[in-house]
């Protein structure tokens, strides 16, 4: 109680509060603009929270992260292009329902789901973590590197077109972890002479190259889109924002069966917004009386899409809270940021800084409650928002990356590296990796190092790995979860193997 | 008709020899890494010295990346290869944009440490407006203002509220 009082005081100061409430508007902003994610807008709030206390380092992030799964919205709806992957399903019905003369309806219908998720799935969080914390710190390193090892393979599989790209990301992550000295002896490895890898390369450089540079680059691929705007909704914007409340209460079945979507496939490593979302739209659809006024317009799929995409936030808190281990990219940012103020993340948290811990569940909870607030006040003026155009947004963006990596170090190094690094996401993503697994890779390397080292220190016998059970039940997960990816794999190019050979023969 | 479908997986097939180059990179940089790793001296205090992670690793992406060449092999056909050429030059010739946008950031990184932080991100962000934006006279007023804010605006934010000072320049 006394912690949960220290993180209380903590958070409601007038400081932490302004920033989260600027956190909130950033990440409203910045998820409306199309080509802008929810992710890009957290590595680049992170170098600004540095200098803040941890706790509302943290707090700042999750208002960024909370409000952005709610912008992406905004041009969903009005625009028809999700702002964010994470609000693909949100154009099904929000952008018809905008269109057939209700914009005003379709953003107060998902700005109170939005709401609603998140604090479903803090509740969902607070019961959660602690009990999963009091397990995971009676795990040995087996079990722990045996997890990681789990983790990654699901991150592979689950994210991108192509398993075997997926894992080769996810290795490749693994093998960036690896430069610099090393966690155990520090003994330096492939530093090649070069000064600045004797320290291992620095994560957020990493971080915003090859999510940020990335994404920027690939917006401008289409050179006609590039030089055209988009035209918006016109016409009056009537909000009703009380009626709506009522509107999205009046449906609970909806409402806590798209949450629960969410917080469940927020916490398996790798899922996110942007399948949960998909996943809690066609759960949605499935359980309707009136399937098939979905996509025409339905407000039980706007329902649904926003409250699974925002609750996968508390979701993947689940995993990062009690096990150590980010549930996807964004986690492993706000993972990053503990990291940097000295707080090692791991099953101990909970225990060592349960004000922290605490401070996060209230943070989630007073982050949603001040998008709703941002959002109801000022959803005129976001309307402009998402006219933006991308030549503006590239520039200006790409800008704020290179402050973002030089505040980290003061180093003039770190943005040459921040070019290669540009290059290379943009490479890999242009062949079609994934990128997700590599960062996780990235964050989770030392960790797998680590807990694998220090259990063949403890004995030297390998096969404990195979013979402790609990180790055993996640490297068997893992086995599962790679073949049960490949098998979809194939079967699904066995269907479209026979479609495109059909006309050939 | 047709003809579009036929270029797509003309292209198709380009982007699978792009891939399976990118395997055979991969490859080579593993094996060269791994052998590299195995030169890290190990300690007589536990069984596994610091090379033996990144040799686990470099394992995992050479085998991984060789199933992968295999995979793409199977499905390039013969004649696949000598259209790559072609293809990836129409490839690049649509995605133009990209490769200015990419050359202009190198050289921007490149000009801060001489130019200093707001000089070199004021011409960086007016001139890659110049290049995506559609030409007004409108359009060219708020990219002047926008390319002033976000280079010597951002450089005195940063220095009066972070007491983080960007490059300064030598010139």
């Amino acid at each position: 109680m006394d912690s949960f009082l220290s993180g209380a005081a903590q958070i409601f100061t007038l400081a932490t509060l302004i920033y989260m409430l600027a956190g909130s508007l950033a990440g409203i902003i910045a998820a409306a603009i199309p080509g802008f994610t929810v992710t890009m807008a957290i590595v680049l709030t992170l170098p600004l929270t540095f200098t803040m206390e941890p706790l509302q380092g943290i707090a700042v992030m999750l208002s960024v992260y909370v409000g952005g799964y709610t912008g992406g919205l905004i041009s969903a709806a009005l625009l028809g292009i999700p702002g964010t992957p994470s609000s693909v399903a949100t154009t099904f019905d929000a952008f018809p329902m905008a269109r057939n003369g209700e914009p005003g309806r379709a953003l107060s219908l998902g700005v109170w789901a939005s709401f609603f998720g998140t604090i479903i799935s803090t509740v969902v969080l607070i019961v959660a973590a602690p009990p999963l914390a009091m397990f995971a710190v009676k795990l040995g390193p087996w079990e722990y590197f045996s997890l990681i090892v789990f983790a990654l393979t699901i991150v592979a599989s689950l994210v991108g077109d192509s398993v075997i790209r997926g894992l080769l990301a996810g290795l490749i992550g693994l093998a960036i972890s690896t430069v610099g000295t090393d966690p155990i002896m520090g003994r330096p490895r492939f530093d090649f002479g070069i000064e600045m890898l004797e320290t291992g390369l620095p994560f957020l450089v990493v971080l915003i190259g090859i999510f940020a540079i990335s994404q920027l680059t690939s917006e401008v691929e289409d050179a006609k889109s590039v030089r055209s705007g988009n035209a918006l909704v016109t016409g009056a914007i009537d909000f009703q924002t009380w009626k709506v409340m009522k509107e999205v209460l009046l449906r609970p079945v909806n409402l806590i069966r798209s949450s629960i979507v969410g917080v469940l496939i927020g916490a398996l490593p790798g899922a996110g917004g942007s399948i949960a979302n998909l996943v809690a739209y066609d759960q949605a659809k499935r359980n309707s009386k009136d399937p098939d006024s979905f996509g025409k317009g339905n407000p039980d799929g706007v329902v649904a899409s926003e409250a699974g995409n925002s609750a996968t936030a508390g979701g993947g808190l689940i995993p990062l809270i009690g096990l150590g281990i980010p549930g996807s990219a964004v986690d492993a940012i706000l993972m990053a940021s503990l990291m940097v103020h000295g707080i090692s993340v791991g099953p101990r948290l909970i225990m060592d800084h349960a004000d922290l811990v605490y401070g996060m569940f209230i943070a989630m909870a007073v982050a949603s409650l001040m998008m709703l607030f941002v959002s109801v006040v000022s959803m005129r003026m976001f309307l402009r928002v998402a006219e933006v155009p991308k030549w503006l947004i590239v520039p200006v963006v790409m800008v704020c990356c290179v402050v973002g990596s030089f505040a980290l170090n003061n180093r003039v190094t770190d943005l040459y590296l921040l070019g290669f690094i540009g290059v290379a996401g943009y490479a890999l993503r242009a062949l079609g990796y994934s990128l997700a697994p590599l960062v996780l890779g990235v964050i989770l390397g030392p960790i797998a190092e680590t807990n694998l080292r220090r259990a063949l220190m403890t004995d030297a016998d390998p096969s404990l790995f195979f013979t402790r059970p609990i180790s055993l039940i996640f490297l068997i997960a893992a086995v599962v979860s790679i073949a049960w990816a490949i098998r979809g794999h194939l079967k699904q190019r066995k269907t479209s193997g026979r479609s495109t050979d059909a006309p050939a023969s | 008709m047709s003809d579009a479908g036929y270029d797509k997986q003309q292209a198709r097939e380009a982007g699978e020899i792009a891939r399976l180059l990118s395997y055979v990179l991969i490859l080579l940089a593993s094996v060269g890494l791994f052998v590299s790793a195995t030169a890290i001296p190990t300690s007589r205090f536990e069984k596994l010295g610091a090379g033996a992670f990144p040799k686990i690793v470099f394992a995992g992406i050479a085998l991984v990346a060789v199933i992968a060449i295999i995979d793409a092999l199977r499905k390039i056909p013969a004649g696949a290869y000598g259209r790559f050429a072609c293809q990836t030059v129409a490839w690049a010739r649509r995605r133009y944009l990209v490769f200015v946008v990419l050359a202009t950031l190198a050289v921007y990184l490149l000009a801060i440490p001489l130019l200093g932080f707001s000089v070199a991100s004021f011409l960086f962000i007016l001139g890659l407006e110049l290049v995506l934006m559609p030409r007004r006279p409108a359009t060219l007023l708020v990219a002047v203002i926008v390319a002033a804010v976000f280079s010597f605006g951002l450089n005195w934010l940063f220095a009066e509220v972070f007491t983080v000072f960007l490059p300064r320049g030598v010139l």
